[in-house]
């Protein structure tokens, strides 16, 4: 394993071993007096080691702050979160971004890669900027499962989207990173090639034992997932194992989104 | 479209302001030489008048060629005889640093700065225009007095003595018998004034029985126009004019402002760089922000605004910015003025106290200049922006298209070219006066400098890649990430580039050229004089007659020689001739004999005559050259020799006896002398020592520091050459970090995903600081081949005979030139690097 010993090691409140993130109690406050939004109402969720999660809910229930927040991009008003068994609140800025280094992967909906980067560049920046030496078996398997064959000596924007899409998940999964966050990564791709990303993701989880967090509002998307979340006005109102895509569009119906 | 084009300068201040900042620098430098040289002007102005003040007619010897003979004594009591003459004196004036007061600390006043001037004490204190402020007229021999505020600032009190450095050598105890004022406020702008009687003046600096010059005074109510007829009648024979106080004024203005026009020229020309430099700043911050505006634009045009209307508002938009950037730029330029005036005290050359003025024409000039480069500046920007179609515009991450690359190439090769052929022109084509070779040379160069512009582009990508390899290497992913961005918009790297390319290049021409002419200098020296000393006076004070004669007679030397130049008609044209001891040239000199011989020491009525010259004459060996000297003598030469070498001489050579019984020039410029064998400059070291005791008016050189001195004096040159580059180059600077700051802005988004996937502050501030210093080595590198071009170009165009025409490229200068630009640009980069470590991850993200 390459993943770097945590930064600060939470010992007052040991976390359970098979949890790779969780909140706490979580609340996210924006503005103040008229103008107050509460993003995040008091949250409570784990994420297990090895498991795909998608969270779901309807535009401005708070799914990408929910994931800002757990990926020590954005601060909280109350509560914790926990990587691993790290107390992000504790961290100052240069320790946080250290841990999104070595310990968290991310895939954005768009502009995932640096231009003047190769593709392969891209997957091993994290690395890179660690100054690690990417493992080469790993990697070549990733490359490899990922389909992008001789296509890594290529700019960003001689990929098509999916391309880019894959070298995304590729640099997410290159460190082995504790957890991986994705914000709606196949929103901007046709439904075929969103599948083979998606389908890819799972192969990661199951055969990698990768631990993946998905934001998307596409009920197919969150079937490929081990569990779904929803949230509504800044809480998780409810939660769906095993989904499909048909139980998911239910659920949803019934949520009344 | 007004409202949009405020609404677009309010939006986009903090980077407008750079804009401005560029043009504010261009614009106050160029002010700042009007307000210079118009405010010396007028105080020179002044000055040539309280010259003049009480003098109505001058009468002044004259002479067809060379310098005039002085004027009989007699004639002062003649010119007083005449109807209608109220007073008449004799004039008196010494050369430059010809007497030097020696202080009570022992030291003299410093030579470097304004000048020190004797002259005979004019009892008339209306001709004089000197009156005496405390103390006694200066009438007995080794009396003095001193302007006022001389004598305060350098120590002098009425009633004491004190040691003079006069031509005769040091003279001791002249009692300081009175301060005086020159005019009503002793403007005397720096220099120190001081008298003596006439009787002095004639012994120390000039001849017994001659005056230089006769100012007079005519009676109230009497025509001076009548009484000069009536004068000049009195005249007679004697080579002289009389003139009236205007045409003396007039000429003493026209005297002084050739000085100040070339100062004040200089200083135009290099804040002519600055300016030109600004340019390649402000087209690029334009064409940045309306990169960034594409879409903006693309929408205006698909709701109906036509092409037309977007470009005008680009250039209304420029217009705003010119005339504020002008505006700060007048005031700036009054500031930069004081500045300058501040470094020419700090280096020494302090310049005499003078009114701010600004005149309309400074005014004009400055709003024409700030507007019509900012305006020039934007056009391109401005075409490309509004050409783009609406459709373009709107689809996602579309970009103005740049012109074709190769197209682009193309014209810069050819711009490139045609600017090398102006040059060339310039330099080896038919010779051309000086204003008209300063624009061939400077429009060359603005060609080279856009075609390089152009073209560069072409090799920024490989360029910056190969300049970034050992950045990637040490800096890790961060150096990389620099490297890759140095190179990913080939044209902004290379407009940024320019400005820096522009500053450099003609800092590495200096430096070409300087080094080219210092070794040539130093081997031509070395190849041609053997004398062991040279010997000039400091700060082209002059020598005393009788120093060769001293040293000649002190038996240290083997040879010694005095060097006189005068005028003289040599065949049908006036000359300069040189007269020294014939029989020492062969111990002193190597002057390349190319036929005849050298004569002897005693041998008289001969000519040695360099090889060009014996050609323009027609003169072979053995021929005679009539020359007739300023005195009317005359003789017929004998050519003993043609010699080549260039060196030391160009001039006709001829004995001292020609000279004396001439009646010509009696003070030697330089002295040249060598040892016996077997003596060394260090055994000679004491006896030096006690001849500059009592001559501190002279510098005895060794060949070796005769050179050095040579050496001294052209990096001096490029001292001053490249402090007044500094502006050009800190705009510049400047330059890329505007860019630098656009680029963060523009890449919000990249960084923000660099910052979530790892990245740590300082590693998003070492990329940013990299890529300047990236850009700017790329600069750098172009900089110092087109310098280093022109400077090959220069060198060649010097006289081999004299300069040498050898180049040699001073790498360790150019090498230290380019290191001090690099960590420059990594100050420069701080703010936009910190801006680009700053940024909120988050926003960034969803920017
Ligand atoms: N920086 C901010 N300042 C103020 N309010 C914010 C800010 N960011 C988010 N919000 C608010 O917080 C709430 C949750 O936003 P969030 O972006 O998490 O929603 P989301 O579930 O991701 O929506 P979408 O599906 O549209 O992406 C929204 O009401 C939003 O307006
Ligand atoms: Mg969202």
């Amino acid at each position: 394993m390459t993943v770097l010993d945590p930064p600060i090691t939470s010992l007052t409140n040991p976390r359970p071993a098979n949890i790779a993130a969780g909140a706490v109690g979580v609340s996210k406050i924006y503005g103040s007096g008229d103008t107050v939004v509460r993003a995040l109402d008091d949250v409570d969720v784990d994420f297990v080691e090895g498991h795909f999660t998608a969270i779901m809910g309807p535009s401005g229930s708070g799914k990408s702050t929910l994931m800002h927040c757990l990926a020590g991009l954005d601060t909280v008003s109350a509560g914790e979160i926990y990587i691993g068994d790290t107390d992000l609140s504790g961290l100052s800025e240069r320790d946080l971004t250290l841990l999104r280094r070595d310990r968290i992967g991310f895939i954005f909906q768009a502009f995932n890669l640096v231009p003047t980067l190769s593709a392969l560049e891209n997957i091993t920046l994290p690395m890179d900027l660690a100054g690690i030496k990417p493992d080469q078996a790993w990697l070549d398997e990733v490359i490899s499962t990922v389909g992008l064959g001789d296509r890594t000596d290529h700019r960003p924007n001689e990929l098509s989207g999916g391309q880019q899409q894959r070298v995304a998940v590729s640099r997410a999964l290159a460190s082995r990173p504790q957890i991986i966050f994705a914000d709606e990564p196949t929103g901007n791709l046709d439904s075929t090639t969103g599948a083979e990303i998606l389908a890819f993701m799972r192969r990661a989880v199951r055969e990698l034992g990768q631990t993946i967090v998905m934001v998307t509002h596409d009920p197919v998307a969150a079937s490929y997932a081990d569990r779904v979340i929803f949230l509504a006005d800044g809480r998780i109102v409810d939660e769906l194992h095993g989904p499909t895509p048909e139980s998911v569009l239910d659920r949803m119906k019934s949520l009344g989104s | 479209m007004l409202r949009l084009t405020l609404r677009n300068l309010a939006a986009n201040k903090a980077r407008f302001l750079m804009t401005t900042f560029a043009v504010v620098l261009g614009v106050g430098f160029v002010v700042s030489s009007f307000v210079m040289s118009d405010g010396l002007r007028s105080t020179f102005g002044a000055l040539s008048e309280d010259i003049t003040a009480g003098t109505d007619l001058l009468v002044r010897p004259t002479s067809e060629f060379g310098e005039p003979l002085p004027l009989p004594e007699d004639l002062v009591t003649e010119i007083l005889a005449v109807d209608g003459v109220d007073n008449a004196e004799a004039f008196m004036e010494s050369a430059e640093n010809e007497l030097q007061p020696i202080k009570a600390d022992g030291s003299t006043i410093t030579t470097a700065g304004p000048p020190q001037l004797t002259f005979a004490w004019n009892d008339d204190t209306e001709i004089g225009a000197f009156t005496i402020v405390e103390g006694t007229a200066p009438d007995e021999p080794r009396e003095f007095s001193m302007d006022h505020t001389a004598a305060a600032k350098h120590g002098f009190e009425i009633g004491q003595t004190y040691d003079f450095v006069t031509p005769l050598g040091v003279e001791e105890d002249f009692t300081f018998v009175a301060t005086t004022s020159f005019g009503a406020d002793n403007a005397t702008v720096g220099a120190t004034l001081m008298h003596v009687s006439l009787a002095e003046a004639q012994r120390l600096f000039g001849d017994p029985g001659t005056v230089q010059q006769i100012a007079i005074s005519v009676d109230p109510g009497v025509d001076a126009a009548a009484v000069a007829n009536d004068i000049a009648a009195v005249l007679g024979t004697t080579t002289a004019e009389i003139v009236d106080q205007a045409t003396v004024t007039a000429e003493q203005k026209a005297e002084f402002t050739e000085g100040i026009d070339i100062v004040g020229n200089v200083l135009l020309g290099f804040a002519i760089v600055s300016l030109f430099v600004s340019i390649f700043i402000i087209y690029n911050t334009f064409a940045i922000v309306l990169g960034q505006r594409v879409r903006e634009m693309g929408l205006l045009r698909a709701i109906g605004a036509d092409a037309a209307q977007l470009r005008r508002s680009v250039v209304a938009e420029a217009v705003i910015i010119g005339v504020i950037a002008s505006a700060i730029g007048l005031a700036a330029g009054v500031g930069i003025a004081a500045l300058l005036t501040a470094v020419f005290e700090a280096v020494g050359a302090e310049l005499p106290a003078y009114p701010t003025i600004l005149s309309a024409r400074t005014v004009v000039l400055a709003f024409v200049l700030g507007i019509g480069v900012t305006v020039a500046s934007s056009i391109a920007p401005a075409r490309a922006a509004a050409g783009i179609s609406p459709i373009e515009a709107i689809r996602d991450g579309a970009a103005v298209t740049p012109e074709n690359g190769r197209q682009r190439l193309v014209r810069g090769a050819m711009t490139l070219l045609a600017g090398v052929a102006v040059g060339s022109f310039g330099l080896f084509g038919p010779g051309l006066g000086t204003l008209a070779l300063v624009l061939t040379l400077g429009s060359a160069a603005v060609l080279v400098f856009l075609g390089l512009t152009l073209a560069s582009p072409a090799v920024a990508r490989p360029l910056t890649a190969v300049l970034g390899w050992p950045v990637a290497k040490l800096m890790g992913t961060a150096g990389g990430l620099a490297r890759g961005n140095a190179s990913r918009n080939p044209r902004r790297t290379a407009t940024t580039a320019a400005a820096l390319m522009i500053g450099l290049s003609l800092v590495t021409m200096g430096y070409v050229v300087g080094e080219s002419v210092k070794s040539s200098l130093g081997n031509l020296i070395a190849d041609s004089v053997s004398a062991d000393y040279v010997i000039a006076g400091m700060d082209e004070a002059a020598l005393p007659p009788v120093f060769a004669d001293e040293l000649a007679a002190s038996g240290q030397f083997e040879a010694v020689t005095g060097m006189r130049y005068d005028e003289a008609r040599l065949g049908a044209d006036v000359r300069e001739v040189t007269a020294l001891d014939m029989g020492t040239i062969d111990v002193l000199f190597d002057i390349d004999l190319e036929a005849g011989s050298i004569p002897a020491s005693d041998a008289t009525d001969v000519i040695l005559l360099h090889d060009e010259l014996a050609a323009d004459l027609a003169a072979d060996v053995g021929d005679t050259v009539p020359i007739e000297f300023v005195s009317g003598h005359t003789a017929d030469l004998t050519v003993a020799g043609i010699y080549a070498d260039a060196t030391i001489f160009e001039d006709p050579l001829v004995p001292d006896q020609v000279f004396d019984a001439a009646g010509a020039e009696v003070a030697d410029e330089w002295v040249a002398a060598v040892l016996p064998d077997g003596v060394s400059t260090a055994d000679l070291a004491p006896f030096v020592a006690e001849l500059e005791r009592t001559y501190p008016q002279v510098s005895i050189d060794t060949a070796s520091e005769f050179q050095q001195s040579f050496e001294d004096t052209i990096d001096s040159m490029l001292l001053v050459v490249n402090a007044l580059l500094a502006l050009a180059i800190v705009i510049a600077l400047i330059g890329i970090a505007n860019t630098l700051a656009l680029s963060v802005h523009e890449r919000t988004r990249e960084l923000g995903l660099l910052r979530a996937v790892g990245m740590t502050r300082r590693q998003t501030r070492r990329m940013v600081r990299w890529e300047a210093v990236l850009v700017a080595l790329f600069g750098a590198v172009l900089g110092v081949a087109a310098g280093s071009l022109f400077g090959w170009g220069v060198v060649s165009a010097l006289p081999a005979d004299t300069f040498g025409g050898s180049l040699t490229i001073p790498i360790p200068q150019i090498v230290q030139v380019v290191v001090l630009a690099a960590i420059a640009t990594l100050v420069a980069a701080w703010l936009p690097a910190r801006r680009a470590g700053k940024l909120d991850v988050l926003d960034a993200i969803a920017h």
